[in-house]
């Protein structure tokens, strides 16, 4: 091998890791979004902290107070008051916790029973395989708005079973996509070179497939957590997930509806919170799809 | 060919039926774990311990769960889903009464869904490169924020209480009564030759069907955006390029149909999800379909009405599924058999 | 210059395309001069990012999205090319200019019939009238020799084979009677035998209807059978333009020269392979050359080089070189001296196949019990011994694949067995892993896909040791003394496949095989995506490594002329069977089988002198290629 054979090296490259965070806090929809998400967590960590008033507390006196801008409207009460009297920021910011509940624990449960299955089926294929995409046919084969309900009426109301349901319907989102790019990837030659350097079948999955779809599972996460918030209002809508003690923005949105005509705030606010929320999650997700997907990238440049 | 396409309907309702009663068996089992006694929900409060067991005795409820499952099958086989345990009558009768209702509905709903969904792919496309995309793109995202029911609410407050535009409560005015011929009260409208109750009808339909579409048809025209810029990469393009074919004619004759293809398939996923939308969207309007019914059902835990309504559910999706199925092998000459 | 001939059909003068590069903008295409005359052929010969295709896409206006033209002038008949309308444009393309893609079989709409193809085409060509148009397109099919053209109309693209696509293409490029046709690597995606009758029809066509090609293809020696001229072109220059046979038998520029002595020949004597270092410079690359572009990897530049770019030089009538006095003065790359010889004698019996069969059963994915069987590989044996090159040669569809993971055994064989350093080792994987790991290891195909991206170079290459004990550091030193062993510098250890380039990739994953210094070496199709001058660097590395390592190979390539540099046996496969084989040079010479003789007739010669007519060699007695399986 002569020296002129030899390969000459270029200037020192960046760290992989680095670039990529780099890019991610670049991007207006992930700083868009995080921020939303971030004020939303802060709100329900503070909740006590930041809401004026117990949001339980009722005063008869001050029913369908609108907000503190216009002509009715008190102080003590920014945002008005419900069809009960109670303050309708306080039960805003108290909401955030039960929002942010569902939305983390619920996806991160559909998250790992999705992608274990997935992880699973894609890369031994065969018998296994079989059985699983059966098994999310079988799912699939109701819309998840009503299997949720069935296991609401099956497993009884609370926050818990509310938890669970969605996660028992939800599994088969993460499940199908990730199951399409395992697929992709187990086709890929260094997945056979793991096998061949000695990696015992789980070793492979950890080191070679799994970092493989780490970028599409993130980005489903944080769209998971929206449709979760969404799911929990639909449910407390209808009056099947928590106790009347506790503020949650369906319920609110149910309460105010038989005042509609003579507060449209009442509806109006909740309904806002709810969007603001999903919107950050779901800017968040696309900004993290846009950052990481090498292909989407590409074309961005041209 | 046409032989081969009959071929592959009956293949796949032979393996759709299996997943059919499967769900079935879901949906029995899951309403069993019940932890509430739905017989004592419905006797009235001062009923006797030996009134509840005899209503127990008769409603079956006190064999073992494999059972009452093949009790309530062969009964399905017979025609009867059991009687309704708040309304004592057939659940059949009650599903056929508000089924035409939902099913009217989402096939407007899913004529919305379409045309704002191609459209707006179509044009998002045409924007691609210029001002205006990164504005949709944003836009899009937040119309798919918005789940159905808050468009309901959104559309009932800002069209039916702000600006008074439009009803938003019942398929018809109080008042206006159409002769019940099928059920769909638009062809109902037709038949009996009543123009007037057809625009009062389809009145009533515009802010459900409306809401009901806006959650699905954002995704459409994504889908339908991305597919067509992927599709404009692909080396067939550029040949028919080089061949001298202006754009329209690339776009149309070319792009158009394989970009379809998979937005095709999403639709009829979206589609499915359109029928789980109609449950809240039917009690938001109070809109007499059979999601209406399946949210009551739940309140007062009338198992018959539920298990019979998720069955319909569950037949719904099976058809759209079938459906699309059917139309994508129409279009897609790869997954045709050839002999 | 008085290179312009004023009959010319298509003329470039002085053409200077950009492109960004960063900030700044690059020239891909460079002074670039051309003149091609009616009824004849030019071919532009290049490696990959020479800037070949991009003549194509300037006529055909589709340049690159931030490609444009700075200055130069473009003209076709007479009319401006570049400035043209886009309507008038649209107007002559199709009709007077007719394109053959690389990619046949993506190049046809999927979801649209041959027959609405040539519809529409006919129709934008003015022919009115269903029926006419039908009548057309069935004689335009029958004109490129497919078989029963009516049906055909109804037939789509997955349901034909590439090269029946092909012929589908030219039938409808032809179909206007074009003055210039532009083929862009029209037979690189078809098998060897293809190749040969697709070239025959495109000649045949070409002269009876007088038609200008501009043949773009990397295989010079293809192109010196062809063409009437040919210009070479690096880094978006020409830097060699002569008549094809004096091009290919006497060339003036170091890197024609260099093009010629790093292709491995099928039939002249065996030299060992001289390769350039390094590999063409990139977008990037080019902005901080100035001067000649080819002076970073020239065997004779100095300072002169760098100055300024040379100028091109007529050194014969009709002969351009682009080069300085003293380039031309030069002796010229000499070809390899060293008579190459192949491996040692020999040792032990290392590997054993042993009527190896694997029969692939396909189910059904919804109604699982209906089966359809494919035999892949069927009854292959062979013994292979230390140090030994054995080569398998197959077009695609002939199992070579699959036998090289039944050898691996990352597929279990159906019948037969497999013997390694003695023990058999036939069965699932899992059951013999750890004998196989330190025995037999794979250079995989494509160094896209069997490089983690991931996983940084160091910890690619010392994969085998990850379940081991060994700390970071000792991996990380046997990581560099892999590298150094394969030609990389030890720096590129810390590196990440992506900032890597092909070649660069092809030896890290040479490297990862050796990790274990494993006694058997499998080679799957590991040139074939490279470039000439890259190969050679690959194939000498291969032969080098045989010396200090004594590791045996099973070499399994499409490409003969590859498989006779390396290897001393050779197994020729058809359909899954061994239909020859012997010692390598046997074989070539005097090939038995009429598949081994179809093959060896469809390779374009190494001496110009040897005629090559396509016509004979696709005349074999090999059927015509099956339509595509499902």
């Amino acid at each position: 091998m002569t020296a002129a054979e030899k390969e000459v090296p270029a200037p020192r490259p960046m760290n992989e890791g680095r670039a990529r965070i780099r890019r991610l806090l670049r991007s207006g929809r992930v700083l868009v979004g995080g921020g939303i998400v971030l004020v939303i967590v802060i709100c329900a960590l503070f909740a006590p902290l930041l809401a004026p008033q117990d949001p339980n507390n009722q005063d008869l006196l001050a029913q369908l107070l609108p907000p503190a801008w216009s002509a009715d409207g008190v102080p003590e009460h920014p945002l008005g008051t419900d069809n009960l009297g109670r303050d309708t920021l306080s039960r805003l910011i108290y909401s955030t916790r039960v929002a942010v509940l569902v939305a983390v624990t619920a996806s991160l449960g559909a998250m790992l029973l999705g992608t274990t299955l997935a992880l699973v089926a894609g890369y031994f294929g065969g018998l296994i395989d079989w059985l699983v995409s059966r098994a999310v046919e079988l799912w699939l084969s109701f819309p998840p708005v009503v299997l949720s309900l069935i296991l609401i009426v099956g497993f009884g109301v609370g926050l818990g079973n509310v938890i669970l349901a969605i996660i028992l319907v939800d599994w088969t989102r993460f499940c199908r996509v990730v199951r399409s790019e395992v697929l992709v990837v187990r086709r890929q030659d260094y997945v056979d070179a793991a096998r061949l350097a000695g990696f015992s079948h789980f070793r492979t999955l950890w080191s070679e497939v799994l970092p493989a779809v780490g970028p599409l599972v993130l980005t489903l996460l944080s769209l998971e957590m929206g449709i979760a918030v969404i799911v929990e209002a639909i449910l407390s809508f209808v009056g099947m997930s928590v106790e009347s003690t506790v503020p949650a923005w369906g319920v609110m949105i149910a309460d105010a509806r038989k005042d509609m005509f003579q507060s449209i705030w009442g509806m109006a606010l909740p309904i806002m919170a709810i969007i603001i929320t999903v919107l950050g999650f779901n800017l968040l997700g696309d900004g993290l799809r846009r950052a990481l997907d090498p292909k989407l990238r590409q074309r961005e440049i041209q | 060919m046409n032989g081969g396409i009959f071929g592959v309907i009956a293949k796949r309702i032979i393996v759709a039926l299996p997943i059919v009663l499967l769900a079935s068996i879901l949906v029995f089992v899951v309403l069993r774990l019940l932890p509430a006694d739905p017989v004592a929900m419905s006797v009235p409060p001062n009923a006797t311990r030996d009134e509840v067991e005899a209503l127990r005795r008769a409603l079956g409820l006190h064999l073992p769960i494999h059972e009452q499952y093949w009790i309530w099958l062969t009964k399905i086989a017979t025609g009867t889903l059991g009687n309704s345990i708040t309304y004592a009558q057939p659940v059949f009768r009650l599903i056929g009464q508000s089924l035409p209702a939902t099913i009217e509905l989402v096939v407007v709903a899913a004529v919305f869904a379409t045309v704002i969904g191609l459209a707006g792919g179509l044009v998002m496309h045409r924007l691609q490169g210029r001002a205006g995309e990164q504005a949709a793109d944003v836009a899009s995202t937040l119309i798919m924020s918005v789940p159905e029911f808050l468009w309901a609410i959104f559309f009932i407050l800002l069209f039916g209480v702000a600006l008074n535009w439009l009803p938003f409560s019942g398929r018809l005015d109080p008042g206006v009564s159409v002769p019940h011929t099928t059920g769909f009260l638009l062809l109902d409208c037709l038949i009996a030759g009543r123009p007037g109750a057809f625009v009062n009808a389809l009145e009533h339909m515009l802010l459900p069907a409306l809401a009901l579409a806006f959650g699905t048809a954002p995704l459409l025209m994504r889908v339908l955006r991305s597919s067509l810029m992927e599709v404009a990469q692909e080396d067939y393009v550029t040949m028919a390029r080089l061949r001298g074919l202006n754009e329209r004619q690339i776009l149309l004759r070319h792009s158009f149909k394989n970009a379809f293809l998979p937005t095709l398939t999403l639709m009829g996923v979206q589609f499915s999800f359109l029928f789980g939308g109609t449950l809240l969207v039917e009690v938001i309007y109070g809109y007499p379909g059979i999601g209406n019914m399946m949210v009551e059902a739940v309140r007062n835990t009338d198992l018959p009405i539920i298990q019979g309504v998720a069955l319909v559910y569950a037949f719904a999706v099976l058809v759209i599924n079938l459906a699309v199925d059917v139309l994508v092998l129409l279009l897609n000459p790869k997954l045709r058999v050839r002999r | 210059m008085t290179r312009h001939d004023m009959t010319a059909l298509l003329e470039a003068k002085g053409i200077v395309v950009e492109a960004p590069a960063g900030s700044a903008r690059v020239a891909v295409l460079r002074d670039l001069d051309l003149a091609l005359k009616p009824a004849s052929v030019l071919g532009l010969v290049g490696e990959s990012g020479a800037g070949k295709s991009m003549v194509g896409r300037l006529i055909g206006g589709i340049l690159p999205a931030g490609f444009t033209v700075a200055s130069g002038s473009l003209t076709f008949a007479g009319r401006d090319l570049l400035g043209i309308a886009t309507a008038e444009r649209q107007a002559l393309l199709g009709r007077d200019i007719g394109f053959i893609p690389q990619q046949p079989m993506t190049s046809l709409n999927p979801v649209r019939s041959v027959g609405s193809l040539f519809d529409e085409h006919l129709a934008k060509l003015g022919v009115a009238g269903r029926a006419e148009r039908r009548a057309q397109a069935v004689a335009a099919l029958a004109s490129v020799q497919l078989p029963d053209p009516a049906s055909l109309l109804g037939r789509y693209a997955h349901e034909l084979s590439g090269g029946m696509c092909q012929r589908v293409l030219i039938a409808m490029a032809f179909a206007s009677r074009p003055k210039l046709l532009v083929a862009d690597e029209p037979t690189t995606a078809l098998d060897v035998i293809t190749q040969a009758r697709i070239m025959a029809l495109l000649a045949d066509l070409c002269r009876k209807l007088g038609t200008a090609v501009l043949f773009v293809t990397h295989d010079l020696r293809l192109a010196a059978q062809v063409c009437d001229e040919i210009a070479v072109m690096y880094a978006g220059e020409v830097v060699e333009q002569a008549p094809a046979r004096t091009l290919l038998s006497a060339p003036r520029h170091p890197y024609t020269q260099a093009l010629r002595n790093c292709s491995p020949s099928l039939d002249g004597a065996l030299l060992r392979l001289v390769s350039l270092p390094e590999h063409m410079p990139g977008l990037r690359a080019l902005a901080d050359i100035g001067g000649c572009r080819f002076a970073p990897r020239c065997p004779i530049s100095d300072e002169s080089c760098v100055a300024a770019p040379p100028p091109l030089v007529e050194t014969s009538p009709g002969h351009w070189v682009r080069a300085a006095g003293k380039c031309l003065a030069a002796a010229g790359l000499a070809r390899g001296e060293a008579p190459h010889g192949k491996g040692g004698d020999g040792g032990g019996l290392i590997l054993e196949a042993d009527k190896l069969s694997k029969t692939f059963v396909l189910r059904d994915p919804l109604l699982w019990w209906k089966k359809r069987r494919v035999d892949a590989v069927k009854n292959i044996s062979f013994r292979l011994r230390a140090g030994e090159f054995l080569g398998i040669v197959g077009q695609s569809g002939s199992g070579k694949s699959t036998l090289a993971r039944l050898l691996l055994g990352l597929e279990v064989a159906s019948a037969g067995r497999i013997v390694l350093d003695g023990s058999d080792v036939t069965g699932r994987f899992s059951a013999h892993a750890a004998r196989r790991v330190e025995a037999i290891q794979m250079i995989f195909q494509d160094p896209q896909s069997a490089l983690n991206p991931r996983r940084r170079v160091a910890s690619i290459v010392t994969q085998p040791m990850e379940a081991g004990t060994s700390p970071w550091n000792a991996r990380l030193e046997r990581a560099k003394t892999l590298l150094a062993e394969t030609g990389l510098a030890p720096e590129l250890a810390e590196r990440y496949p992506s900032q890597l380039s092909g070649g660069q990739r092809q030896r890290v994953n040479i490297a990862r095989s050796l990790c274990n210094t494993p006694r058997v070496l499998v080679a799957d199709e590991i040139v074939s995506g490279l470039d000439v001058s890259i190969q050679a660097q690959i194939l000498n590395l291969l032969a080098d490594l045989r010396r200090q390592h004594d590791v045996a190979l099973v070499l399994i390539s499409h490409d003969l002329s590859v498989v006779r540099y390396l290897c001393d046996r050779v197994i020729v496969m058809y359909r899954g069977e061994a239909v020859e084989e012997g010692d390598t040079d046997t074989v070539f010479r005097s090939p038995r089988h009429w598949y081994t003789k179809a093959l060896m007739a469809a390779v374009p010669p190494d001496d110009v002198h040897h005629v090559w007519d396509p016509h004979t060699a696709s005349s074999a007695s090999a059927p015509l290629e099956p339509a595509a399986e499902t």
